[in-house]
């Protein structure tokens, strides 16, 4: 079953908007990064964090103690819905679905709380911050705000879950009762995390990420939220979501990724928004790009907008929409000239462009696809 | 298209026994399994016990080999539910793996915060971050097991597990899919633990679920997994069907991020949505498998919309027995309905002392009572207003 994008959402460290960040990408801009330091660590990481001022309009009671990763939620969903004209009512927030796509979830909140306890023990813990911990707190802010008293799902998993989220979306839609479904992929960034992922080699100390380079020499974290509302007709479509599966070994990567390219690419593919952030994923992409589908231009935007996890997906998603409607591609930044797959080095035209394929190959052991297509 | 969905096979690990039949004779001997807790400091919080799965024997079934001690306690219990799984169907390959949790690693996130804030030993810091992600319990049991489909890992707090059944359920019911494999895990930690005391929402006292006197739930851990399949692939090759899945319904409240809302109307519609989905009535319902937190708020909700809805319905919350395993509860109570669907019983409610006069409800008190039962439903609600609902039913063919 094919669904439609009736509207999209987007918030990033290059500002809110889709046709804003689009246009920024175009002419080649890339986010500030920010240093992040911590009270009890020497030790400062870069980051990608959005503007204060692409916050600015982000301003609802129920959002007064939230965390910014439910903020980021909040706009990008909401904006996905002004695209679409669609205004939820008592009538059809029923028949509407919202699923969330989050990885590492409201980890700000999360170090406060549990710092509270190591600090100074159990009796310090604030009953106000606990509830912001919970993986799924931005998605019943969300819901609550537009009124969603239906089917509302919250999806952890690594950066392919945007991808999951939206498989989900294909399967709940086949139920007849719901009309439309809003799926938002959300990730905040904070020193903890660069921590962690630092220690697992994951994470360069200062920009920029290099795609799709042989040295790996890591990415940069970042954080904001995509949106896509998702209804069964429409001329931009989700043809078809491959859940892919996982791997236990880097090395296994590779297969899982060439069979959804496959399976994705049954119809000629255009071009492939990748993953690729510096990282191992770059090699396993590369090599998957290479052998299935080596005539398709490649873009990442993830040099440009930073790696954002649970996030993730929805942003590839509406880089493949946007690309689909304007016929062209933003610069690759950062990436080496040697590099022999049809990257787009400089700004440049896709005519006559048709589908999309969107793929991850997440960082703990998760890896999917979709193949959009458009119809002009 | 619609097509029936069969219950093949089914694992469980929780406080009430490793396995089916060490968790039928808990149910069936109303056993009280909360304990002191021993895995990290509790001197400070009004609650001190909880449900728990014992180590040494989580370890002795998976050995002693170093990767395996590397593992989060959740693996484990992951581990030895799908044994148990598999065991019973080892033909079953799932398409799709949907399972619901609320804290994935929590406890080794909690380590590397705890080392990296006190500057203590940070050589394991890689370990745990490896085994933090709430998908990788669920990997590393499929991987042991030869088991490749993609998962989907649920977060919708308290009603993951259900939801994920319920999700699994409308994937094989839609045609969509002909084998999902469902559940839920969860595993104590330090934060989650002193956060739902921090809320007051725990008890130093007794778990007292729908009682006058009710002071609050205990937290409780375990793991529980059902294989659904469509019946008519099920029954083609064989396979014993334990179960049928009849029905889901999801609401979301919106009241408050932690409470429900008084009127009960979010678990009301999840029920009403799970009775329409299964096309029954309500007087066809034989047992409710009540959320039963034994907090003021939930129980009178939840009360209110039992009670609104179904005429002396015999009611219990087995959390009574093994607390509330959180994302893990709404996959390890579904279990509780199939064993008691199988063996043909009611589970009991335990520590039930008086009734309250608010709720209009036919408490299954203090003791497992024999039943014959068709059609029962298992509820499950979280924060952030979520609300879900099973039913399930005996299989006739």
């Amino acid at each position: 079953m094919s669904l439609a994008i009736a509207g999209m959402g987007w918030m990033t460290p290059l500002g809110s908007g889709v046709d804003s960040v689009w246009e920024r990408l175009l002419q080649g801009h890339e986010a500030s990064p920010t240093t992040i330091s911590e009270s009890f660590s020497d030790r400062s990481y870069t980051a990608f964090r959005v503007p204060e001022a692409a916050m600015a309009g982000v301003r609802y009671p129920r959002l007064r103690r939230a965390s910014v990763i439910s903020r980021f939620a909040a706009a990008a969903g909401l904006d996905a819905l002004r695209a679409a004209g669609v205004e939820l009512s008592s009538q059809n927030a029923e028949r509407t679905a919202l699923i969330f796509a989050i990885s590492n979830g409201g980890v700000i909140y999360t170090k406060r709380f549990y710092g509270d306890i190591v600090d100074t023990g159990a009796q310090s813990a604030s009953p106000l911050l606990f509830p912001e911990t919970v993986f799924n707190a931005p998605a019943s802010h969300l819901a609550a705000i537009l009124g969603i008293t239906g089917a509302t799902y919250t999806l952890v998993g690594d950066g392919a879950v945007g991808l999951l989220a939206i498989k989900m979306a294909e399967d709940l839609m086949a139920n007849e009762t719901l009309d439309r479904c809003l799926v938002v992929g959300t990730e905040e960034v904070d020193w903890l995390l660069c921590d962690a992922y630092r220690r697992w080699r994951l994470v360069r100390l200062a920009p920029p990420i290099e795609p799709f380079s042989k040295d790996q020499r890591g990415t940069i974290l970042s954080e904001g939220a995509g949106a896509v509302l998702l209804t069964r007709e429409g001329s931009l479509t989700i043809e078809s979501a491959d859940p892919g599966g996982y791997f236990t070994k880097r090395a296994e990567a590779g297969k899982i990724l060439k069979r959804i390219l496959s399976d994705l690419s049954q119809k000629k593919i255009d071009l492939v928004i990748s993953s690729a952030n510096g990282t191992f994923v770059d090699r396993v992409e590369y090599q998957a790009i290479r052998q299935v589908v080596p005539d398709a231009f490649v873009y990442t935007g993830k040099s440009a907008l930073g790696e954002s996890v649970g996030a993730a997906g929805l942003w590839q998603i509406v880089l493949a929409a946007q690309a689909l409607r304007s016929t062209e591609l933003p610069p690759v930044l950062h990436a080496g000239l040697d590099i022999s797959i049809q990257l787009s080095h400089s700004r440049m035209p896709i005519p006559g462009a048709r589908r999309a394929v969107v793929l991850i190959c997440g960082l703990n052991q998760q890896a999917a696809g979709l193949r959009l297509a458009i119809d002009i | 298209m619609t097509a029936r969905v069969a219950v093949v096979a089914a694992g469980v690990v929780s406080p009430l026994g490793f396995g089916l039949t060490e968790t039928v004779d808990s149910l069936r001997k109303s056993s009280d399994c909360v304990s002191l807790v021993t895995r990290f400091s509790v001197g400070q919080c009004r609650c001190k016990t909880a449900g728990q799965v014992s180590d040494d024997r989580l370890l002795a079934m998976r050995g002693d080999a170093p990767r395996s001690r590397r593992l989060h306690r959740a693996s484990h219990m992951m581990m030895q539910a799908l044994t148990e799984v598999v065991t019973q169907e080892p033909q079953f390959k799932p398409e799709l793996t949907v399972i619901g949790t609320t804290s994935g690693g929590m406890s080794y996130g909690e380590h590397y915060y705890r080392s990296l804030r006190q500057a203590g030993d940070l050589r394991h810091a890689p370990t745990w971050i490896a085994n933090y992600p709430a998908q990788k319990p669920v990997i590393d049991a499929q991987e042991s097991l030869g088991i490749s489909s993609p998962c989907q890992v649920i977060a919708n707090a308290c009603a993951s597990g259900t939801n994920a059944i319920g999700h699994a359920f409308e994937c094989v019911r839609s045609g969509r899919y002909q084998r999902v494999l469902a559940g839920g895990y969860d595993a104590l930690s330090e934060l989650v633990f002193t956060g739902f005391d921090s809320l007051q929402a725990s008890t130093p006292e007794k778990c007292r679920p729908f009682d006058r006197r009710r002071t609050g739930m205990v937290l409780g851990e375990g793991a529980a997994l059902l294989e659904l399949e469509n019946l008519d692939s099920a029954q083609q090759r064989g396979a014993s069907i334990l179960a049928e899945i009849i029905g889901y319904g999801i609401s979301t409240d919106n009241f408050h991020i932690t409470q429900p809302d008084p009127s009960g109307i979010g678990p009301r519609q999840a029920m009403e949505r799970a009775v329409q989905s299964a096309r029954v009535s309500e007087n066809e319902i034989d047992y409710i498998n009540a959320h039963g937190t034994a907090t003021l708020f939930n129980d009178a909700a939840e009360g209110k919309a039992i009670s609104e809805l179904f005429n002396g319905v015999p009611v219990s919350s087995t959390k009574s027995m093994m607390g509330h395993s959180l994302g893990a509860a709404g996959a390890v109570e579904a279990v509780v309905c199939l064993l008691a669907l199988q063996h043909e019983f009611l589970p009991p409610n335990i520590n039930f002392e008086a009734a309250d006069d608010d709720l209009d409800l036919n408490i299954v008190a203090n003791e497992s009572r024999p039943a014959f039962l068709r059609t029962v439903l298992s509820n499950s609600f979280g924060f952030g207003g979520t609300n879900a609902s099973i039913l399930m039913r005996r299989f006739e063919a």
